[in-house]
């Protein structure tokens, strides 16, 4: 699903260039913790998040995140959309909180997916 | 047999300093993926070096992190002056956190650090000195 549908959908203001909305979005991942995007967040997956800080862009960097979509009207602060402009990286916000915004996203067809996990022998599955 | 050393660069994190908290490990996944790592292993180190990043940010004064590439793996041995764990058996289990409200409202503290660091590397280990610092060592195979 295209990042324009979903800005249609959940009714999204978008914070950063119009021209990264084609992007496809595959897997969604939703918490406020940085550290569940580390341990189980597919890479290149949709954030949601209810955190609205610096750390989500590194950790969007680390995680090659397609995009942030911030939840229950919080609005990033003018440093962080800078910076996610810098990095390319998707901004919007949408005034649903998580669980509607996750329902309702799941009801169009997007799911979460985990990250890659080693397995018993080592070799894992893959990305 | 001697491994070949492709790269070495030491890293310095600075404790507290929230404003580039990251950018150590934004720059070793760049390293990675620019000499052509695959994506798999560029994520492995990633991941580990920014949860032991965030660890020196919260909690250590500073820190050393040396990172070298060779031929076969890459290692990570990072060693921060700081407060030191006082019972690391506990610090490994998942869920166990000692984080202040302030990090938690940066969205960490969920207590999966250090077990982060374990399962995303093939060896690990860790040395930590009450109110000296802590010394992580973890490696990660290329193939």
């Amino acid at each position: 699903m295209q990042l324009q549908e979903i800005v249609n959908i959940l009714e999204c203001k978008n914070h950063t260039d119009e021209g990264l909305l084609w992007r496809d979005i595959e897997y969604c991942y939703a918490t406020d913790m940085m550290s569940d995007v580390l341990k189980a967040c597919k890479i290149g997956s949709l954030l949601i998040t209810g955190l609205v800080n610096q750390q989500v862009i590194q950790v969007a960097e680390i995680m090659d995140l397609k995009a942030i979509l911030f939840v229950s009207g919080k609005e990033p602060a003018s440093d962080v959309i800078e910076k996610a402009n810098e990095k390319n990286l998707p901004m919007l916000t949408t005034e649903k909180q998580l669980f509607e915004a996750c329902g309702i996203l799941y009801t169009f067809g997007l799911r979460g997916k985990e990250i890659f996990q080693k397995t018993d022998d080592g070799t894992g599955n893959t990305l | 047999m001697e491994q070949e050393i492709l790269y070495n660069k030491i890293f310095r994190i600075v404790g507290r300093d929230f404003a580039n908290a990251g950018t150590v490990s934004v720059k070793i996944k760049k390293i990675l993926k620019e000499i052509g790592i695959k994506p798999e292993v560029v994520y492995r180190v990633s991941i580990c070096c920014y949860e032991a990043e965030m660890n020196v940010i919260m909690y250590a004064r500073f820190a050393k992190m040396d990172f070298t590439i060779t031929s076969d793996e890459v290692i990570i041995i990072l060693e921060d002056e700081g407060p030191g764990i006082e019972n690391i058996e506990l610090a490994m289990k998942e869920g166990f956190s000692t984080a202040t409200q302030e990090m938690r409202e940066l969205g960490f503290g969920a207590g999966l650090g250090l077990p982060n660091i374990k399962n995303n590397s093939d060896e690990f280990k860790i040395e930590s000195e009450l109110l000296k610092g802590t010394k992580l060592y973890f490696k990660i195979n290329l193939n």
